[in-house]
Formats: structure tokens, C-alpha cells, sequence
């Protein structure tokens, strides 16, 4: 079986004017058509987290939106798995989840177990075998104790919660997270990121479109970042080399304790220089003790306003 | 294939869940039940003036609780093969919750369907109230076979649901102000014969107006299944209306059918099926 698990190609999206013959025809004012994508191309490999970023109407909605074939592309396609998401979408969504931070989607009277129970059917599954897989995800997601209270009387983070199980229901090979840890306090987010990482992990592993506007969140989870503006692909690589686009530099602060007390020392170095391994010997030769080292490199937030200044100048 | 072998399974999560939200409005159901008797009782009470004064020209209206009861009992089962479909969408459209249950691999037209299946056995429940309380309580008689009457049922119900995926079609694409609602659903109460002859439409409001009710299915729905349970006619004397039903049918589910697709398709384009 390919590498490949998710196929974009060339991919386009213009929403119409709405009803733009109809308001022709009426002489009212015709909206002008909005492009959302324009030509963007990338796979995602299997077992692996694959982040999206980009600012609020960027295009990643749209994006996912087409992945998840609830929209259809104006020009090329989507292959998940091998099956078209335009003529193949019932055979796209047996192999998706997507899990939004949609508050909405739910039925707010519906404890939190109906629900999961009503979407496990949706996909099929018979009813004992769901209710297992239920149970087993309010265990991971630590969801135990509002199985059986009402969706509406749940918090933000458990609502959070139970659109990510949700979408691990019927054991998908590909799992759409948008912000999945948005309304998590820091310790459910921690828990929610390494069961992410786990997820790609396992055998066989769930391959991650992922989304969020919590840029070290994706630094740390993801292997390939994809920096979206304006419905364009900017740039897909690993953080690490994205950072390295933006600058080749750091600046890095020293603090040493010498016969005088503590002092701080700071110079720029390129990556994979050999500045700090000479300045840490030069420091020891004279009597000092290396009490901490401080390195401040580009974000991922420095290279997509880096961008955005780009587009903005165009 | 696989989507037929779980169609089943599918249409039963749409039904229990609707029973569970149904149930999480217990008052509303009680309510419900006591406004029924209400208006067989005043139905009763009606009829009592007309009691010994029925035209004989009317022979379907010679016991009115029963023809108005008859009336109310299919015409609310008929009005829910018309609008639940596209109520089905239009509800889960302003919940929210219909991009989570397309995420599902399943297709629009079995949402649709499944999505409207609860309606239809709380109507089901509804309607037989209205004969029920009538026979219990005020001794209302029906007779001939009911069989016919549940094929004219089935029949009219089926014809209105092609009227109601047009409706569907409507909500998909411009969301609210469904033209085929006010016809059908107004228009059904005032020419279809519901609480009084269509021939008097004719009388009274001359002839253009009075052949209104004949371009509607539920006259001729409400017609067959007054002339089965009234009037106790056979399957040979209720063969007009039963073509004309059929004739309804093979212009509007074809038609029909193709409209949906091309909603679908442009919902789809727009990016517009979750909005409403």
C-alpha cells in the first residue's frame, strides 16, 4: 500500500455569487465570487501529524471542509486513501474523523453517551460493539463521570472532549482535529497532545490533519507544517526548517558565575556554528561555571507574519 | 450495497434518538394527547347541530364527526409525508448538527429519509387518536376494509413526499420560504374537503376556484379513503381516485428525484448545505 494517505492536487475553491443570475435578473447588487483556495498541492504520509496554520480565513476550513467532503472543490481533487472525495465521499468519510470545536453539533438534550451512540450507529456500528468503543474512549478522554449528563450541561472542554471521541468512533485511519485543545485547561491539553502523538504511533498508525492557532502546540506535535495565506500555500517543511527560512541566526545568552559574581554574556550564532562551543571553552579557561544557557530563535509565529508582511506589500 | 444492509440500523439511530429528545419533553406529549380530545369533543358538539340536516347529495357527509375525524386523522398524516422531509433538514441545518451526521458515511437522501421515519410514528400515534377517541368516546362507526384505506394511505403519503423533497430541495437551496408549503399546506385544509364537501367550493366560489381542489392529492387521498371507511366502497368503485393518485406519482417522484439531485449538487458547490 502507498505512503500516502491524504492527496491534494491542485486544488481550488471559489464560492459563486449567490443566486447571481436570479439578482441579475432583479438588478439587485451581485456579490462578487470569493476564492478560498487557489492551486494548493501537498500529500500527508501515513502515521503522520501534518499541521495547518495560517490566520482566521486563510482558507484551512475550506480546506478540511473539502477533505472531509462537506464542500466540493471548484478545480482539482482530494484523494484520502487512494477514493476520490468528490465521487468516492462515502468511502472518503469511512476513513475520516473530524473533530471541531463546534459546540453546535451536538444534541445539547442527549447525555453525552446518546450522542456517541446516535453518530456510532450512523457508522454502522452494531450496538454492542459501540457501546464498547464508547466506553473505552469516555476511558481515554477521561469523559467517565459525564457519560450520562446532558451534552448542554457539559463544560467547554469536556464538549471539546467528546467532539474529539466523537470522531475516534468508528476507529478512523485519518483524524481532522480542528484546535482540538482550544477550551482544555494545561494539563488536559498535555494529556489531549500526547494521546495525539500516541495516535500516530500505534499500529497502525492515524495519520493528523491538524489545525491550530496555537503555534507551539504544532511545533511540537507536528512533523510537516503547512503555512496557508490567503488561499495559497506559502510553505510546507518541518518547523525546524521554517524557522530556518525566516533566519539562519539565533541569539543566545550565557550566564556564568566567575571569581566576581554572575554575569551574562550574549552573542548571535548561525546554526551548526561552532560560536558556543568556543565561547563555553573560553569561559571555563578563565575559572567561570556555565550556569545556563538561553537561545532565542524565529518561531513559527515570526515566519507567518513574515508572510502575511509579503502579502500584504502585494 | 452496504448502504441498503445498514439502511435499517441507520433509520432505528434517527428513531431512537428522536425518541429520546421526544421524551425529554414529557409535558408537551401530554398536552398534545389532551388537545386531541379537545377537538374531537368540539367536533362532537359541532355535529350535533347538523344532527338529522346533512344534504343527501353528501353521502360522505352523513355522520360529520366521523368525515371531519377521518378528515383531521389522514390530513395530519398526509401533511407529515409533505413537510417532514424538509423539516428534517431545516432542523438539523439551525441546530447545527447537520454537518456532524453528513460527516457520517451516509448519504443526503437516507438523512432525509431516516431523519423524517420518527415523524411519521408519532403522527401515526396522533391520527389514531382522532378515530379512537372518536369510536370510544362518542361511538363514531367506521367500516369497509382497512386495508384499502391504508393503501390510499400509503398512496397519498407517498405522492406528498415527492411534493416534500421538492420542499427539501427549496430549504437546501434558499433555506426559508418554501412556496410549496403555503400551497400545499394551506391550501390542503381549504379545497381538499377536510371539513366540508368540495363540491360546495364549486357552488359557492364558482368553478375556477371550486377545480382547485382536483390539483391536489390530498382531495383525491381524502376522497378514496372516506369513500372506503364511509361509505364502505370496494376496490371497483374507488378506482378514480386510486388512477389519479398514480397518475400524481409518475410525474412527480421522477421529477422530483432530479430536483434533489440538483440541490444537492449546488448546495455542495456553494459550500451553503449547513447554512440556513
Amino acid at each position: 500500500m502507498s505512503d500516502l494517505t491524504i492527496s491534494i492536487q491542485n486544488l481550488s475553491k471559489t464560492y459563486p455569487a449567490p443566486f447571481k443570475r436570479l439578482r441579475t435578473f432583479f438588478r439587485r447588487p451581485v456579490k462578487e465570487p470569493v476564492e478560498a483556495l487557489c492551486d494548493v498541492s501537498f500529500d500527508v504520509h501515513t502515521g503522520e501529524i501534518f499541521g495547518l496554520i495560517g490566520r482566521n480565513g486563510a482558507g484551512k476550513t475550506t480546506l478540511t471542509k473539502i477533505v472531509a467532503t462537506l464542500v466540493q472543490p471548484t478545480t482539482g481533487s482530494v484523494k484520502v486513501r487512494g477514493h476520490d472525495s468528490v465521487k468516492q465521499d462515502e468511502h472518503v468519510r469511512r476513513e475520516i474523523g473530524l473533530a471541531t470545536a463546534e459546540e453546535r453539533s451536538f444534541y445539547w438534550r442527549l447525555t453525552s453517551e446518546q450522542n456517541l451512540l446516535f453518530f456510532a450507529r450512523l457508522h454502522g456500528l452494531a450496538d454492542r460493539s459501540a457501546r464498547q468503543r464508547i466506553k473505552d474512549l469516555f476511558a481515554r478522554l477521561e469523559l467517565d463521570e459525564v457519560a450520562r449528563r446532558r451534552f448542554g450541561e457539559l463544560s467547554t472542554g469536556n464538549k471539546q472532549r467528546l467532539a474529539v471521541a466523537r470522531s475516534m468512533l468508528a476507529s478512523p485511519p485519518v483524524l481532522l482535529l480542528d484546535e482540538p485543545t482550544r477550551s482544555l485547561d494545561p494539563l488536559a491539553a498535555a494529556r489531549m497532545r500526547e494521546m495525539i502523538r500516541s495516535l500516530a504511533q500505534q499500529d497502525p498508525p492515524v495519520t493528523i490533519l491538524f489545525t491550530s492557532h496555537n503555534l507551539a502546540e504544532v511545533e511540537t506535535l507536528c512533523a510537516r507544517v503547512a503555512i496557508i495565506s490567503r488561499g495559497t500555500i506559502r510553505a510546507i517543511d518541518t518547523p525546524r526548517q521554517l524557522r530556518d527560512l525566516t533566519s539562519e541566526s539565533e541569539l543566545v545568552h550565557v550566564t556564568a558565575a566567575g571569581a566576581n559574581g554572575m554575569f551574562k554574556t550574549s552573542f548571535t550564532r548561525q546554526h551548526n556554528d561552532n560560536t558556543l562551543d568556543e565561547t563555553i571553552r573560553k569561559l571555563q579557561n578563565q575559572g567561570a561555571r556555565i550556569i545556563d544557557i538561553e537561545t532565542e530563535r524565529a518561531t513559527l509565529l515570526d515566519v507567518l507574519e513574515r508572510y502575511e508582511a509579503t502579502d500584504e506589500q502585494h | 450495497m452496504n448502504s441498503i444492509r445498514l439502511l435499517p440500523r441507520r433509520i432505528f439511530a434517527f428513531v431512537a434518538r428522536d425518541f429520546r429528545l421526544f421524551v425529554s419533553y414529557r409535558m408537551q406529549f401530554f398536552l398534545r394527547i389532551v388537545s386531541v380530545l379537545a377537538v374531537v369533543t368540539t367536533l362532537f358538539f359541532i355535529s350535533k347541530i347538523f344532527a338529522g340536516f346533512t344534504d343527501p347529495q353528501f353521502s360522505q357527509w352523513r355522520d360529520p364527526l366521523a368525515t371531519w375525524l377521518t378528515g383531521l386523522a389522514v390530513l395530519n398524516y398526509f401533511m407529515t409525508g409533505f413537510s417532514s422531509l424538509a423539516n428534517s433538514i431545516r432542523q438539523e441545518q439551525m441546530q447545527g448538527t447537520l454537518e456532524s451526521v453528513l460527516l457520517t458515511p451516509i448519504n443526503l437522501p437516507t438523512v432525509i429519509v431516516a431523519s423524517s421515519a420518527w415523524d411519521f410514528l408519532e403522527t401515526t400515534f396522533f391520527s389514531f387518536l382522532y378515530l379512537f377517541f372518536g369510536r370510544i368516546f362518542f361511538g363514531v362507526q367506521f367500516r369497509g376494509s382497512f386495508f384499502l384505506a391504508f393503501l390510499f394511505l400509503l398512496l397519498t403519503t407517498v405522492v406528498l413526499s415527492c411534493l416534500g423533497i421538492l420542499s427539501a430541495s427549496f430549504a437546501m437551496v434558499f433555506k426559508r420560504g418554501d412556496p410549496f408549503g403555503v400551497f400545499i399546506g394551506a391550501g390542503s385544509a381549504l379545497f381538499s374537503g377536510v371539513f366540508f364537501p368540495t363540491q360546495l367550493l364549486k357552488t359557492y366560489a364558482g368553478p375556477k376556484l371550486g377545480s382547485i381542489s382536483l390539483i391536489l392529492p390530498t382531495t383525491h387521498g381524502l376522497d378514496g379513503i372516506r369513500q372506503v371507511l364511509i361509505e364502505g366502497h370496494g376496490f371497483a368503485q374507488v378506482t378514480q381516485p386510486l388512477i389519479v393518485l398514480l397518475g400524481f406519482l409518475v410525474v412527480l417522484l421522477p421529477f422530483s428525484l432530479w430536483v434533489f439531485g440538483r440541490a444537492v449538487r449546488r448546495a455542495k458547490r456553494e459550500g451553503s448545505l449547513i447554512q440556513y
